[in-house]
């Protein structure tokens, strides 16, 4: 899933100060899970802008409206009806979400209220870790499903490196080695000698793109 | 009755005028019951409006804000006593929604105390008719709320 | 021709020493270090922005150096530049005559004073290495391009005998000889004890008989830089009585006594077999260098040109 956390309150005040008539849209599927803009936290936000809004005498109109998915725009175009009342929409989507809603509707501001954050797991309630940089070229297989990539600091293909001790990095102490998990793990399935050769450089071009990578198949097309 | 008296008898029940309080309760809470409710609500009329809930775990931080938003002054919910709540970890939750309101009211620029979590001790139960005066003496410093300064009070 | 290079395929007992550049573009500070070094040494590292922290390049310093007469080791970490920029360095460094090069991954950005820059990692250092052997042997840049001309460069890596997984360690040297180390400075000894266990699991290994391996000292300069290096520098084995020992003995004595106990672990080092040298880290204290060499019987050091 994809994580985010909610801006600082005073930003998001800043945003939206040019409007009078506000959308706040949630979104249910990732950042409801990450618990930053699902139905619930964008109640929240709804009622803390009104009161805000209240209490230094702005008149505007703040509503709520919080659809299934932002990134699709089977859902997104449910907005089609309603948009006539607002003059922005304040999205708690993730970024993907926010530009979705502002591609389908590029005649209305689109704000983020979120921060977007990575590509994570949710270890245990109330905490989301990153474990994928979205490389293109799955490597799990050959690190006994661990990614150095997304889960060591430097992210070595032949850690670990020198500051690896008990188990922890030395980046951030509170974070286990990855290269020790790997370790461990390939022990485990009897595969340690899966690192004695050497892990050849990186193709990045799967990651970088040429610009925004894009996934056309034909199959799945009308 | 005159309306000296009438001040009087406000005090008394150590209700500044004009406060307004929203009152979140579990079931569980001793003198909780319907009966118990209607008499208070005749006793406060508008100034105290009342909120049974199954568990104050039940409680999420959208029903404080709201309360806020649209008439209460303060917003105050009463748990069980910490290990008797009947659902386990509703009380528990209900401490950290309460903590997490009062983020967001700071952030808006509101007094924190302006929402609470009242636990009652196992020893010593009060009922909710003997809460309700405690909790309006708690917050009778308050200002009335400037959200509902504009609103005909 | 690496100077370096000579005198450890000659067989005698190697002394390198550490420069760190400085926070500013005066070439003179370089040019003083060199003058407290010559003569001491058999070569010099230069650091690569070491700890994160913007210093004048290495590339320019170890030229500086090599135009003072020196020997200069190139230390290059891979955080800061991807593979255009590494290999392309390399071509630089042996064009201008610098013969010796250190390959290391580097610091996290985070802990320098530029946390906000991105942390580039396009290689690893064993990867680095692999590229390097490549374009001197091969004549080829990665992908299999040829060169023009090869470099020519004496290669070596950093080796850490107090970092764990312990009997990964030696794995790893194995994989860093192996992608092309002919050289390895360890990260400073203090615990000789774990530095014999280390050695012995690589000499098991034939890895001494691969590579030429110098062990690395840095002088306590007092019992605060102890506690310090223990408690706040990952990657490090400080024992509890070395710093009992530096406590020991009153603030005045201390430097003295860091002297000592380096003096004492390269006269324990001497007498290993496959360890081939010594690497002395004497940060920001490159006087003591020369009063450490002294007094461990190091000196004279050969003429051998660099």
């Amino acid at each position: 899933m994809i994580t985010a956390e909610q801006k600082p309150f005073d930003e998001i005040r800043g945003m939206i100060a040019p409007y009078r008539r506000l959308l706040v849209l949630g979104c249910g599927s990732c950042v409801a899970e990450c618990a930053a803009g699902g139905e619930k936290e964008t109640a929240m936000l709804g009622s803390a802008l009104r009161m805000a809004a209240k209490m230094n005498g702005e008149d505007v109109r703040i509503e709520e409206k919080t659809l299934d998915r932002q990134c699709v725009r089977e859902f997104v175009v449910l907005l089609d009806e309603t948009l006539d009342r607002y003059d922005a929409i304040l999205s708690l989507g993730c970024g993907a979400g926010v530009q979705a809603v502002a591609d389908m509707y590029p005649e209305i501001p689109v704000i983020p209220a979120l921060d977007t954050e990575f590509i994570g797991e949710t270890k245990d309630q109330g905490y989301w870790v990153e474990s994928c940089v979205g490389c293109g070229d799955c490597m799990l297989y050959e690190f006994g499903g661990v990614c150095p990539l997304a889960r060591c600091a430097k992210h070595l293909l032949n850690g670990p490196c020198g500051g690896s001790m008990n188990g922890r990095c030395e980046v951030d102490p509170e974070q286990p080695c990855a290269w020790q998990i790997i370790i461990d793990r390939l022990g485990r399935f009897d595969a340690l000698e899966r690192l004695e050769a050497i892990h050849p450089p990186k193709d990045w071009s799967r990651k970088q793109g040429r610009g925004p990578r894009k996934i056309m198949r034909e199959d799945q097309q009308r | 009755m005159s309306d000296r008296l009438l001040k009087g008898l406000n005090l008394k029940m150590n209700q500044p005028e004009n406060q307004t309080l929203a009152l979140f309760y579990c079931r569980q809470v001793p003198g909780g019951g319907e009966a118990e409710r209607r008499a208070l609500e005749r006793r406060y009329k508008e100034a105290l409006r009342l909120f049974p809930i199954p568990c104050s775990g039940r409680l999420e931080p959208v029903h404080l804000l709201k309360a806020l938003e649209e008439f209460a002054d303060a917003a105050y919910v009463i748990t069980c006593p910490e290990g008797a709540c009947r659902y386990f970890e509703g009380n528990r939750r209900a401490r950290k929604r309460v903590a997490r309101t009062r983020g967001i009211l700071a952030a808006i620029g509101l007094e924190p105390e302006r929402v609470g979590l009242i636990t009652g001790s196992p020893e010593t139960p009060r009922t909710l008719a003997e809460w309700v005066p405690e909790i309006f003496r708690q917050i009778q410093h308050l200002a009335p709320s400037p959200v509902l300064a504009t609103a005909v009070r | 021709m690496s100077r370096l290079k000579h005198i450890l395929e000659s067989g005698a007992f190697a002394v390198t020493a550490e420069c760190g550049p400085p926070k500013g573009a005066d070439p003179g500070v370089v040019l003083k270090k060199a003058d407290i070094l010559r003569g001491r040494v058999d070569a010099v590292n230069v650091t690569d922005n070491q700890t994160a922290i913007v210093r004048m390049s290495s590339l320019a310093a170890c030229s500086l150096l090599k135009g003072a007469g020196l020997d200069p080791v190139l230390q290059m970490v891979v955080r800061d530049r991807n593979r255009i920029a590494l290999q392309s360095d390399v071509l630089g460094a042996s064009a201008l005559g610098i013969r010796n090069l250190l390959c290391l991954s580097g610091d996290h950005p985070c802990f320098g004073n530029q946390p906000q820059a991105l942390g580039v990692f396009d290689l690893d250092s064993i990867q680095f290495l692999q590229a390097v052997k490549a374009m001197r042997d091969e004549g080829r840049i990665l992908g299999g391009e040829a060169l023009s001309s090869a470099p020519d460069l004496f290669i070596g890596a950093a080796a850490n005998p107090f970092a764990d997984p312990l009997p990964f360690r030696v794995v790893r040297l194995a994989k860093k000889i192996a992608a092309g180390a002919q050289f390895i400075q360890t990260q400073c000894i203090y615990n000789l004890e774990r530095f014999v266990e280390w050695l012995d699991r690589a000499r098991d290994r034939g890895l001494t008989e691969k590579a030429f391996i110098l062990g690395g000292l840095t002088p306590l300069k007092s019992a605060a830089m102890a506690r310090y290096m223990k408690n706040k520098v990952s990657g490090m084995d400080v024992p509890d009585d070395i710093i009992r020992r530096m406590e020991g003995v009153p603030k005045e004595n201390q430097r003295e006594e860091g002297i000592r106990i380096c003096v004492e672990t390269i006269e324990a080092l001497k007498a290993m077999p496959g360890v081939s040298g010594v690497h002395i880290m004497a940060i920001e204290w490159e006087e003591a260098v020369g009063e450490i060499v002294e007094r461990a019987l190091l000196l004279p050091r050969s003429d051998a040109p660099a």
